[in-house]
């Protein structure tokens, strides 16, 4: 299942982005997306798209990563952009039966989409140059609640785990003709209620061992515990990155602020 | 329903931040104020990942099939644990399926979390109703309302949105039947989401009553 095909997101390298130490980096790239979010412009565009290719070159991440990523934009963000040009708008650019298509309609499926690609491809920067537990650390150092943290990161853990089970599960369900052989709609929900029931049974118990192995490693006594990435990342405050990207995010800000009265 | 990134204007992304933050301290507090057992962390989490993984299964209503978003089924069986629950899920969701977004996770969340934590007291409410109805009774009818709460408010936050953002050269008649064509669409999935909760938990009740507690 996808949860599985994409569990490799981190992809260890030597660039300056994945030298970047860890907590600048978070609070840097997600002050660029609020920045990008902000773009209502479509000639800051270009600028948007300089800065964010410049940034994933930058970071030397393999261009299969975003590719293989980008598929996955959901179904609403496709509707919207595929809509917008013919339902939105008076400057009809081109018509056809009771098809028109719109400028003002297009020119916001543009701006939806290129904002929409910058900062997809931001986050993939931060995530593809930063090991997750890397993530968790900066983000407790910052002031993110233990139980949260603590929450995420066994949720992380065993996500992958109950996925597997989930999987098994359904080729049983499967193998015992679900799916196969002609059912009432009410005993196809019957057998699905009892897997989602059993997942959910299954997942209790486990936590049940779970806290008892916590428990007898000291949870819950003392200070809490680090969080140990396997792909330390380097703890470098670059200031070049920091400073550049910080001046990205203004600049974007600060060129919205002088378009805006036009 | 996730709303993904670039979609939304920042202040609206902001606000989305500031408001998921107010309700995690308030959710937190709850938490620690009522729960305090570390055992229900481990709990919490792993049904989370239950959750996250069982929110791909699809449900055959022939011809077509649907997905399940089972935040009610969350607020009934994690109460207060359901919000961090459903901020992690959506966190998760975004890095790996690409679904939602940085950005949006605020705003996701409350869209998300906010039904379930209600659907969650709406759940709890069964048992001031225990003299009047049978336990079963009550099991039936609050576990379908909390289903059905969980995807209709859901839906309700996320309609409200999609017209406070929408751009204002839309044409508003196509504006005003598109939203309800999508209102209309949605009521069987609230029934639907309802019945599969309600069913959902007699299973739990006849396997695993704590569950329920």
């Amino acid at each position: 299942m996808a949860v599985g095909v994409h569990a490799d997101i981190f992809i260890p390298g030597q660039s300056a982005i994945h030298r970047w130490a860890t907590r600048p980096k978070l609070l840097s790239l997600l002050a660029l997306m609020f920045a990008i979010a902000m773009v209502r412009h479509l000639v800051l565009l270009p600028w948007v798209f300089a800065v964010v290719i410049g940034l994933y070159l930058w970071s030397q991440l393999p261009l299969t990563y975003l590719l293989r990523r980008l598929p996955y934009p959901g179904m609403f963000i496709v509707a919207m952009v595929g809509l917008l040009p013919w339902l939105s708008g008076e400057t009809v650019l081109w018509e056809w039966s009771f098809l028109a298509l719109r400028l003002e309609g297009l020119q916001t499926a543009a701006l939806i989409a290129g904002r929409f690609l910058a900062i997809l491809t931001t986050g993939f920067v931060l995530l593809g140059t930063t090991p997750f537990l890397s993530l968790l650390e900066a983000m407790r150092s910052l002031g993110l609640p233990p139980l949260l943290t603590d929450m995420t990161l066994l949720t992380y853990r065993y996500l992958f785990d109950i996925a597997n089970q989930f999987v098994t599960m359904r080729q049983a369900m499967r193998l015992r003709g679900y799916g196969h052989v002609r059912q009432t709609v009410s005993r196809q929900w019957g057998w699905l209620v009892a897997l989602l029931g059993s997942l959910l049974l299954r997942s209790y118990e486990q936590s049940q061992r779970v806290y008892q192995a916590m428990r007898l490693r000291g949870y819950g006594h003392g200070t809490p515990p680090r969080y140990l990435s396997s792909h330390p990342s380097g703890r470098m405050t670059l200031a070049l990155p920091t400073g550049l990207i910080w001046l990205a995010a203004i600049s974007f800000v600060v060129g919205e602020f002088f378009l805006s009265p036009l | 329903m996730h709303i993904p990134d670039g979609i939304l204007p920042a202040p609206v992304c902001a606000a989305g931040y500031a408001i998921a933050g107010g309700v995690t301290w308030a959710a937190l507090r709850q938490i620690n104020r009522t729960a305090a057992s570390p055992a229900e962390v481990p709990k919490a989490a792993l049904l989370a990942a239950a959750f996250f993984v069982g929110s791909s299964l699809s449900l055959p209503i022939p011809p077509v099939s649907v997905h399940l978003m089972l935040t009610g089924l969350l607020g009934a069986l994690l109460n207060w644990y359901a919000w961090p629950a459903i901020l992690i899920g959506l966190l998760l969701q975004a890095i790996l399926l690409g679904h939602g977004g940085l950005t949006t996770l605020g705003v996701n969340a409350v869209m998300a979390g906010v039904p379930a934590l209600l659907a969650g007291q709406l759940f709890r409410l069964r048992h001031r109703l225990a003299k009047a109805l049978s336990p079963r009774a009550a099991l039936g009818i609050f576990s379908f309302l909390a289903g059905a709460l969980g995807v209709g408010l859901t839906a309700l936050i996320f309609f409200g949105l999609v017209v406070f953002t929408m751009p204002s050269t839309f044409d508003p008649a196509t504006e005003q039947n598109l939203l309800t064509a999508f209102m209309v669409a949605h009521i069987p999935l609230v029934f639907l989401e309802g019945l599969f909760t309600a069913l959902l938990c007699f299973f739990l009740l006849r396997v695993k009553p704590d569950l329920l507690k």
